[in-house]
């Protein structure tokens, strides 16, 4: 009970407030579905993302978003504030979860669809939509889609902060974030150079 | 040094390829669709590599070498026109037909006219690039000397050309050729070269650059079996192909390709032959090759894709165990039953209108 009101708190303060009509914290609570209600305060209530504090999840599929919990829990992503959140989540909890964000509204941007543009003079956007082979490195939006708009088990980065992509590259290389089959992301993210993981996360978060 | 091993590797390949003709009937199949010479991989081998898209000139001929570009990755801006799958070129010819291993185009553009004893007929490039329209795009290809083919032929050409151009320390612009030679394709004794190329390899070493095609893999130990192969797929493949096989579109384009059904490449294809589909995957499967797989898995999950519905052989006449006897039997699972259903008859159209 005092972590609900302590949470409501928060989400009135960031962001939501802000709103026109802001909604009392009793509607609040109406329109949020209970195990969601924890996860507002960092992600925001349309699930917008609230930075440093949590990533944007609005725009992630119901795939994904379940899948993620499942690894906090499992402890095969590992992160001091997400592992003990995603565990208070019982039950069908994680589907409410990833039924409630994955039906925000995403943050607009126009697909570039790859092979469009031939020739790149910016080194990152090379690199997201050409890749570079002569590293074995696969272009992003191969698998995380046009403009990485994202879909399935891919996330969507395009309009994601700048901040969490890199956080989560360097995760990646490190080796506290897993899950993925056959080390697939672990493998692309230990290919790229400290400035590289800087500039695509700059180039994703940015995308228009 | 580097050159010279090239050219020796070059020979040596051409002189399997030779043995392989004489002895392996498949080659004088009465289609376009002859399956691509395949030589084991040879560790620690150099390849050709095409110079960076920012060197294509300006002006109308690199106009042409940027739409093949364009044509090969985004292959379905002709959907509808000549296209009939979700398909694009460059999810089997991978980095965009540059990559050695992934059958680059650099490879094939001087690997054709390819001349067949049988019927002393030959394909040329664009001939073959039909081909792969009819079949593996499960489309109806662009006529002769249509843009599309002269595009995709101009590119084909400039990546080899520059290649080559390179290794030979040659500097300087690749050299403009006309419509009409570009879409016959480069093996042949009056294909337009800088007189140092010309002297430095014969026809025949040039249409067996090492990194054509996909290397060839052992025979798997045990035959290869769907059973183990669905293990296979559901470990390593379906993350991206999807439980179904049927890929994975975002925006509407599927970067992630559906391996069979409807949307993928129809029975006429190359790549629905067991070993074709095998030797790719061993290469270049999964994506980025975080992991190798073995050779028995390899051969397992192409059987595994392969013994699936597609769509229809656009030679067959209506009669699957005609069409099965004329094209197949040829390490695939065309006319074969599989659980209960002989793979044929209940195919999929040619050249679907997207719906």
């Amino acid at each position: 009970m005092k972590i609900k009101t302590f949470v409501i708190g928060l989400t009135l303060c960031s962001g939501y407030a802000a709103a026109s009509v802001a909604p009392s914290g009793k509607q609040l609570m109406e329109i949020i579905p209970q195990p969601a209600q924890l996860c507002v305060s960092c992600h925001g209530v349309e699930g917008q993302g609230v930075e440093p504090l949590g990533p944007r999840l609005a725009g992630l599929s119901k795939q994904y978003i379940s899948t993620q919990l499942q690894h906090f829990q499992a402890g095969v992503r590992q992160n001091a504030t997400m592992m003990p959140m995603a565990m208070t989540l019982q039950g069908d909890g994680i589907e409410q979860v990833a039924n409630y964000f994955s039906a925000k509204p995403a943050n607009e941007v126009k697909p570039v669809i790859r092979g469009e543009q031939v020739v790149f003079n910016d080194d990152t956007a090379r690199l997201a939509y050409q890749g570079d082979w002569s590293r074995g490195l696969p272009a992003c939006v191969t698998c995380h889609g046009p403009s990485g708009l994202g879909g399935g088990l891919f996330p969507r980065l395009a309009g994601q902060q700048a901040s969490y992509i890199k956080t989560q590259l360097l995760a990646w290389q490190s080796g506290t974030r897993k899950g993925d089959v056959d080390g697939m992301m672990a493998n692309v993210a230990n290919k790229l150079t400290a400035a590289e993981v800087d500039a695509l996360a700059n180039y994703f978060a940015n995308l228009k | 040094m580097k050159y010279s091993a090239m050219l020796l590797l070059a020979a040596m390949g051409s002189l399997t390829v030779q043995a392989q003709a004489e002895s392996d009937p498949l080659q004088e199949r009465p289609d376009k669709q002859a399956p691509l010479p395949s030589f084991p991989k040879i560790p620690d081998q150099t390849y050709l590599t095409p110079r960076p898209l920012s060197a294509i000139p300006e002006g109308a001929f690199g106009d042409k070498v940027r739409l093949g570009y364009q044509l090969f990755v985004n292959t379905q801006q002709l959907r509808d026109k000549y296209v009939g799958n979700e398909l694009n070129c460059t999810n089997c010819h991978m980095d965009a037909g540059r990559k050695a291993n992934a059958s680059p185009l650099w490879g094939a553009y001087f690997a054709y006219p390819a001349y067949r004893k049988k019927d002393n007929k030959v394909s040329s490039f664009e001939e073959r690039i039909q081909g792969c329209f009819n079949y593996s795009m499960n489309g109806k290809a662009p006529a002769s000397a249509s843009p599309e083919l002269v595009a995709l032929s101009a590119y084909a050409y400039w990546l080899g050309m520059g290649g080559l151009m390179d290794e030979a320390n040659i500097s300087g612009p690749v050299p403009e050729l006309s419509d009409a030679e570009l879409v016959k394709g480069a093996k042949r004794e009056d294909f337009p070269l800088p007189e140092i190329l010309a002297k430095a390899m014969t026809v025949e070493q040039r249409a067996n650059l090492p990194g054509r095609g996909y290397p060839e893999i052992p025979k798997p130990e045990q035959a290869y079996s769907p059973e183990r192969g669905k293990e296979v797929y559901v470990a390593h493949c379906q993350t991206c192909h999807s439980v179904d096989g049927q890929g994975q579109a975002i925006a509407g384009v599927y970067a992630l390709p559906p391996l069979w059904g409807p949307k993928s490449y129809n029975w006429g294809a190359g790549m629905h032959r067991v070993n074709t589909a095998a030797f790719f995957i061993h290469e270049n499967m999964p994506f980025g090759k975080s992991m190798q797989l073995t050779n028995q898995q390899a051969w397992d999950v192409a059987a595994y894709i392969n013994s699936h519905e597609r769509p229809q052989d656009p030679r067959s006449k209506g009669d699957v165990k005609q069409a099965q006897e004329k094209y197949h039997n040829d390490s695939d699972y065309y006319g074969v039953e599989v659980d209960g259903k002989v793979l044929g008859t209940e195919s999929y159209p040619i050249f679907p209108k997207k719906s």
